[in-house]
């Protein structure tokens, strides 16, 4: 049996990655998730409109945030702009009792800010003073549901899990069983392969993504208010991204159980930093900006925001530029990649002076 | 003869190592070229460089005239060691999957490999992958062939019919560029170029790698004995029946079996392509 140990321990102290996945990961994800990882919400997006806006902002504190004050606009602009996600609250005044919309798709902050209107009644009534009467209207989400919240994001999970995973063991298993040298010898050209190993995946996760959807509204009665083409751009794009990132870590890695180990790298993050289980607002500042990196982080908010919201596209083309841009960066960083592997001497022609390279054959 | 495939001083360093270094080699149509060297010579590494599947670190390899491109691999059909087909599709699968790539009008699959059509490829036995691996390769009539050991641990029969199918591809003009380290094999192919170390050592046609090389044949009663007394002496001994045959001059293997009482007739005979290839190898590459 020491025998055993003592060899194990020579494999792995050889085997850097799974090194890395034992000793250092365990450590850096505690630190970024113990700070992510966080349900109470700090900063409510709130605006104020109506006649009397200007005096209850400043009357507004923690955890309401005040992001714009219109004393002009009326309930039907507060509705536009949670729709379009720019605040999670809107408190509409010169009414009585006053009106407060809530984004009911922001579960925690929504769930904050009717504690939060509940405390500052007991505080008021406490110090004497008659509290304000405030009607809250919860939108998108009238339940707060949280199957209406986690639904739209789990497509996301389920075509990252499809686009990242499968993509880059079905290349991978082409490395290994040598079919790819055999693909290389054919006439290919480099992106008919890629495009040709990534299609039957996009069309595969777009079935499950409509299965998905179609389920979700059967069984838990999701809502699917928005345009199902904006939906479905939101979906491609994202879907390209992890598509490449499948590519892109078959790429840099020699068997199937080390692209496990990187898809793994790729895909945890996302769970618990895209906002998927913990709002992005409720973490802390020095790691918040890991989620705005994570495509599934803006994903969800467009499947959010289109299936339960009927946010416009025009509200949502920062996250599909954004989605846009990923694609194109982490395709063609696949593209590029993969084309090496395929054909290297393509690019380089003949060479005449004896250039040694640091690989092993 | 049209020259298929060429390589001029081409190199491949891997950091320190050269797996190939300044090798010449050409394959002309209808001519069957073995490769021959030992485990890490080289043959697979060049061949690699041949097909554009690496980028040489020196010189230039020219596939019908041009740099390895998808346009000259098209006139290729290749068998690498690990077959490049696919385990979990059938036979028929595997022919039309080939067939659609090269923009072949859908072949009919040969009669050889026909009867496992329907059959999962990683279900058959070596052999018969080997010989799907083959058909596959050559399904689009390619100019020419490269095949990267094709018979490694395949039966005998099946190896005979894998070198039928070879010499048939030749004699219809295909040039064929077959990398091996079995000397039956290397003796069927017309011309040999025999790699040490990255290196050509040697090349021609079997008669031109023997060249005038010769070995003793030694025979004696007790040749067992005789075995064990010219092994531990450091000789690359060769049993032919009971008749050995060794390296060196008939008199040093006289005396050194006298010297242990072994009576021995002793004549020199000329060497077969495995002791040429020896002695080729023990030599080292050409300076």
């Amino acid at each position: 049996m020491w025998a055993m140990i003592v060899k194990e321990f020579r494999q792995l102290k050889r085997d850097r990655r799974t090194l890395a996945m034992l000793v250092v990961l365990p450590v850096l994800l505690l630190v970024i998730f113990g700070y992510a990882a966080k349900f109470e919400v700090s900063n409510i997006p709130t605006i104020v409109v109506g006649p009397q806006a200007e005096q209850v902002a400043s009357q507004l504190q923690g955890p309401f945030q005040v992001v714009e004050v219109d004393p002009g606009a009326g309930k039907s602009f507060v509705e536009s702009r949670l729709r379009d996600g720019k605040a999670v609250v809107g408190l509409v005044t010169g009414q009585r009792p006053l009106l407060a919309l809530m984004d009911g798709t922001q579960l925690f902050a929504a769930q904050a800010a009717e504690g939060a209107f509940a405390h500052m009644a007991r505080a008021a009534e406490a110090s004497g003073v008659t509290p304000p009467a405030v009607t809250v209207q919860i939108l998108f989400d009238p339940k707060l549901m949280s199957s209406w919240i986690m639904i739209p994001g789990l497509t996301g999970l389920i075509l990252l899990f499809i686009g990242t995973l499968i993509t880059s063991l079905g290349i991978v298993r082409e490395r290994q069983s040598g079919t790819i040298e055999q693909l290389a010898v054919m006439p290919f050209r480099p992106w008919d392969v890629i495009f040709g190993k990534i299609v039957p995946y996009l069309l595969l996760a777009s079935l499950d993504l409509t299965v998905i959807v179609g389920v979700g509204m059967l069984l838990f009665g999701v809502p699917f208010v928005g345009s199902v083409a904006t939906f479905g751009l939101g979906a491609l794009l994202f879907l390209l991204v992890t598509l490449g990132m499948g590519v892109l870590i078959s790429t840099v890695s020699q068997n199937q159980g080390q692209a496990i180990q990187l898809a793994i790298m790729f895909v945890v993050p996302q769970v618990l930093m895209s906002g998927l289980i913990f709002p992005i607002s409720s973490m802390a500042e020095a790691v918040r900006w890991i989620a705005y990196v994570l495509p599934l982080s803006w994903y969800i908010e467009i499947s959010r925001g289109v299936m339960l919201k009927d946010t416009p596209v025009a509200a949502l083309w920062e996250p599909l530029v954004v989605l846009a841009g990923m694609a194109v960066v982490v395709l063609g960083l696949a593209m590029l990649r993969f084309r090496r592997d395929l054909a290297p001497s393509a690019r380089h022609g003949r060479v005449t002076a004896a250039q040694p390279e640091p690989v092993s054959p | 003869m049209a020259v298929l495939a060429e390589t001029r001083g081409v190199a491949k360093h891997f950091g320190a190592l050269s797996a190939v270094d300044s090798v010449d080699l050409a394959v002309s149509s209808g001519e069957v070229v073995g490769l021959l060297g030992s485990n890490g010579a080289g043959k697979t590494t060049l061949i690699r460089l041949l097909l554009g599947l690496l980028r040489p670190s020196g010189g230039e390899t020219l596939l019908f005239g041009a740099l390895p491109s998808m346009s000259t691999r098209r006139r290729v059909g290749y068998v690498p060691q690990t077959l490049g087909l696919y385990d979990d599709m059938t036979v028929q699968e595997n022919w039309t999957f080939t067939a659609a790539a090269f923009g072949s009008a859908r072949p009919a699959l040969p009669e050889s490999v026909r009867g496992s059509k329907d059959e999962l490829v990683g279900s058959l036995p070596l052999g018969l992958q080997r010989r799907v691996a083959f058909a596959v390769a050559f399904s689009h009539n390619p100019e020419l062939l490269v095949l990267d050991e094709p018979t490694s641990g395949v039966g005998p029969l099946s190896r005979a019919r894998l070198w039928q199918d070879i010499r048939d591809s030749a004699e219809h003009g295909t040039g064929v560029l077959v990398s091996t380290h079995n000397m039956e094999e290397a003796e069927q192919c017309d011309r040999l170029v025999v790699m040490v170390d990255g290196r050509v050592a040697a090349e021609g046609a079997v008669a031109d790698v023997i060249g005038s090389r010769t070995v003793v044949q030694v025979t004696c009663d007790d040749w067992r004995r005789a075995f064990a007394v010219l092994d531990a002496d450091g000789l690359v001994v060769q049993v032919q029946g009971e008749l050995l045959r060794v390296p060196g001059s008939p008199r040093q293997v006289e005396d050194l079996l006298a010297g242990h009482d072994l009576p021995a007739a002793v004549a020199t005979v000329p060497a077969n392509l495995e002791e040429a290839f020896v002695s080729v190898v023990s030599r080292g590459p050409r300076p």
